[in-house]
């Protein structure tokens, strides 16, 4: 019904849109969502024949293209066959009329409608978006933001059209509010068969508006598949940035921004600059949107990477399986939480991925390439371990800890160094200060050691850190500050964590993606939220209901819980092993 | 692992005795030229004179003064004991801890040809070596060496098998270092203070070693050394210049191998905490 090919847009030299391929049939409903900025805006106006720049390509309304319409016949396609929602930013509506006026305008304009009929047509629109009664003769100044939304979405159906284009529809409502106009807008979608073009940042709300969801950025679509599908499982790194950024109720890992601001580059993806996993090709060369198994990415390297990959991992001690043919992908800037009891194999399974220990079975492939015996991907791959006491050499100074790594990969000069070296102190944001970089490890805290430890790790700037219980031996205050730390190096760096822990209450705040490990094998693995909300596994059942809750156990509800608490005041065996 | 060695020595009153006996003669060898009043070679027509005035500890049979002879010796027993020390003590650290590190079938045979040369007494494979070889004290030194890095070496292994499984020598690896750098840079510093008890160890050898082969007879004869002062005594043990011959060359190197083990004895500790006093007690 809708087709968008190539569209461009320009005001000046600005580009703002850049090759928008888009199709929608009726009763599609589309969401695309991005930051401000990127372009979601100007291509509402740009398909309404209203925007004030260059535009360029074609727009396929029913077969015909909007953009060789002349000014007459666009006129009557816009509002009668197209509705637009503005954004609901400096006052749109007409200060001078009431709003209930301002509805019955469009009507009376097209001559679709004699003014009495169109009295009652704008009172029943009113009345379905929600507004009271009683507000339909105000004007626009005496409605709060959100009575002025409804009445804007009502001029925009008062003619009934077809495709309806939503520029931040719900973005003064509050939720409850939200809640009630989307099932209206639904209503509308699958009742009256009018299609959906929702552009919004509120991702949310495109989610429950739209079949498809994609992103835009910079005046492309980057990421284009079913809505839930791309929400939980965002294929793009922009579309993984922008959902880390966006609080809701499902992901439970805390909020990380996306480094850098918005630009508009001259070449190349346009979201090279900000990307975690950018390669030189990125910079020069546009990515088309593809199709990966259902779902359109704009990406040379197809969207995240799978950046380390183990399959059928096995090791066995005297015929004792640690680790049994355990197979695990590690994507390119997420945080992977590794959680199970202890002796479920963890930590031997991380040595295999540092090859530390050799697996008795199975290969491990580092960016698809499979790693073999000399270690290659050594540098990129780096360790946290648990007690940082342990891990630093009592004998060297801070200084020297920090710039061991710099010192083993060699070719730099002291003073570089040096340099290097205090620099990663000031990313752990520990003090710079001679004082600090002079002290011995037994000198130091050990939240303060533990920075060093991360310090260090990040001197040859890994791609992936395996962190075996980073936190276990702090107290909570200091693990809250190292655990916001590795989050906020992550944002930065994007690397990407492999989060070892026992404790699930942890892994839910940092991660975006849970494995549950026991005796040797991964149980279960999944989105955070799907784990925590709906585990399968009994032993996964286990672990979450034994996590650390400010609730009294027998509140939790869930049976396990008040069984387990039983087990543990009768000494039974599954309180030592929880997953028996 | 946080041992101070000065905390051991003001511990322990041996190690104290020890260190003290053996700056002493330490400070005896330096300054020998000025102690000794002769030339220690010379030669004169008094032989068999008690000691006196002139000559503190009289003569011996050819009428060389046998103070100065003591006070030379104590030159060639620290020189050759200190040469034994470094040579034996370098084996010990890079054989030990390279097996500890690389494993394997390079562990498997060194570490059975360390049993083997455990079990070979040594003085007689020496006694055989310098029947073909015409000694000199830095030969001999060596030959002595290439026979007291075994047990070290073994227990240096020992404590790198422990030592390499420490997260530090982990991280250390995950930098991309080397055994090599690994080694250099954390195992022997680490165990730094274990190779000074083999450092010890291997001093004492050397000096008793060196004593009991110039007795023997093996090594030049001209070298001034307390075991052919002791060799050139026992063979005129009829004489009664004994006392004043053989005893205090005797006595020299009972005193000087004893305050090896007296330091031995305090550094001991550091190699086994069970050893330590406040932990039997």
């Amino acid at each position: 019904m809708l087709e968008l090919r190539n569209l461009t847009a320009a005001y000046g030299q600005d580009q703002v849109l850049s090759g928008i391929d888009l199709a929608l049939k009726a009763g599609d409903a589309v969401a695309l969502i991005g930051e401000s900025g990127t372009g979601k805006t100007t291509l509402g106006h740009a398909i309404m024949g209203l925007c004030e720049g260059v535009v360029q390509g074609s727009i396929l309304f029913r077969g015909e293209d909007l953009l060789s319409l002349d000014k007459e016949t666009m006129r009557k396609i816009r509002w009668n066959k197209i509705g637009l929602v503005f954004q609901n930013v400096n006052n749109v509506l007409n200060p001078v009329y009431r709003v209930i006026d301002q509805v019955i305008e469009p009507m009376v304009e097209h001559g679709l409608k004699s003014r009495s009929e169109a009295f009652l047509r704008a009172e029943k629109i009113l009345e379905e978006v929600g507004l009271a009664k009683n507000r339909f003769s105000l004007y626009p100044h005496q409605l709060s933001g959100g009575e002025q939304e409804r009445v804007l979405l009502a001029m925009a159906l008062a003619n009934d059209p077809e495709l309806l284009i939503l520029d931040e529809p719900l973005a003064g409502l509050d939720d409850t509010a939200k809640i009630h106009m989307i099932h209206f807008l639904l209503k509308l979608n699958q009742m009256r068969n009018i299609t959906l073009l929702v552009l919004t940042h509120d991702i949310a709300t495109a989610v429950r508006l739209s079949d498809r969801l994609g992103s835009l950025y910079g005046g492309r679509i980057l990421e284009l598949g079913p809505s839930e599908s791309v929400a939980l499982r965002p294929r793009h790194p922009y579309t993984r940035a922008l959902i880390r950024s966006y609080p809701n109720i499902t992901t439970s890992k805390d909020l990380q921004g996306i480094k850098g601001r918005l630009t508009r580059p001259v070449g190349g993806c346009p979201f090279h600059p900000r990307c975690t996993q950018a390669i030189d090709i990125c910079s020069t060369q546009v990515p088309r949107l593809k199709d990966y198994d259902g779902r359109m990415v704009a990406c040379h390297r197809g969207g995240v990477i799978p950046l380390m990959k183990a399959v059928e991992l096995t090791k066995e001690f005297n015929g004792y399986k640690a680790v049994d043919s355990v197979t695990l992908t590690i994507h390119g800037g997420e945080t992977l939480a590794l959680v199970g009891p202890s002796g479920s194999g963890k930590t031997t399974l991380a040595r295999m991925l540092m090859r530390f220990l050799q697996p008795t079975s199975g290969r491990i492939y580092f960016e698809d390439q499979e790693v073999n015996e000399d270690g290659r991907f050594s540098n990129r791959v780096q360790m946290i371990f648990q007690n940082p006491g342990e891990s630093l050499s009592h004998r060297l100074t801070v200084m020297d800890l920090v710039s061991e790594p710099l010192e083993v990969a060699g070719k730099m000069s002291k003073d570089i160094c040096h340099q290097k070296a205090l620099a990663l102190i000031e990313e752990v944001q520990l003090p710079q200060d001679k004082a600090l970089i002079e002290k011995y490890p037994h000198h130091l805290s050990g939240g303060e050691l533990q920075r060093v430890a991360i310090a260090r790790s990040l001197a040859l700037n890994p791609d992936l850190l395996i962190a075996d219980e980073p936190t276990s031996a702090l107290d909570p205050s200091i693990q809250a500050k190292v655990l916001k730390l590795l989050l906020h190096i992550q944002e930065n760096r994007g690397l990407s964590i492999l989060f070892i822990t026992h404790d699930i209450a942890v892994a839910r705040k940092i991660s975006d993606r849970i494995a549950v490990m026991h005796e040797g094998k991964i149980v279960e693995e999944g989105p955070v939220s799907q784990i925590i909300t709906a585990p399968i596994h009994p032993c996964t059942k286990a672990l979450v209901a034994s996590a650390p809750s400010l609730q009294k156990v027998e509140t939790n509800g869930t049976g396990t819980a008040d069984a387990l608490a039983v087990g543990a005041r009768q000494g039974a065996k599954s309180a030592l092993d929880p997953c028996s | 692992m946080h041992i101070s060695l000065r905390g051991e020595f003001c511990k322990n009153r041996f190690g104290q005795v020890g260190l003290v006996i053996l700056t002493g003669i330490t400070v005896l060898a330096l300054l020998a030229p000025v102690i000794a009043p002769a030339d220690p070679h010379r030669q004169t027509r008094r032989s068999f004179e008690p000691p006196s005035a002139l000559y503190i500890l009289g003569t011996n049979h050819v009428g060389q003064d046998n103070w100065s002879r003591l006070v030379h010796g104590a030159r060639t027993s620290l020189l050759v004991g200190f040469l034994v020390a470094c040579a034996a003590t370098l084996m010990s650290v890079l054989l030990g801890v390279s097996c500890a590190l690389k494993g394997g079938l390079y562990d498997s045979i060194l570490m059975r040809f360390v049993d083997a040369l455990i079990i070979i007494p040594a003085i007689i494979i020496l006694l055989l070596i310098f029947a073909y070889l015409k000694p000199n004290i830095y030969l001999i030194a060596m030959s002595i060496a290439l026979f007291s890095w075994a047990g070290g070496a073994r227990i240096l292994r020992a404590q790198t098998l422990s030592l390499k499984e420490r997260a530090h020598i982990w991280a250390a690896r995950s930098f991309g270092g080397n055994n090599w750098y690994v080694m250099r840079r954390h195992i022997v510093p680490d165990l730094s203070p274990i190779i000074a008890v083999e450092f010890i160890h291997a001093f004492r050898r050397g000096v008793f070693v060196e004593a009991g082969l110039a007795f023997l007879g093996i090594g030049d004869v001209t070298t001034v050394s307390w075991g052919v002062i002791m060799r050139n005594a026992a063979e005129y043990s009829y004489m009664n210049a004994w006392s004043w011959w053989l005893l205090p060359a005797g006595l020299a190197l009972s005193i000087t191998i004893i305050s090896f083990t007296f330091i031995a004895h305090t550094l001991e500790p550091i190699m086994e905490p069970r050893l330590r006093e406040e932990a039997s007690a």
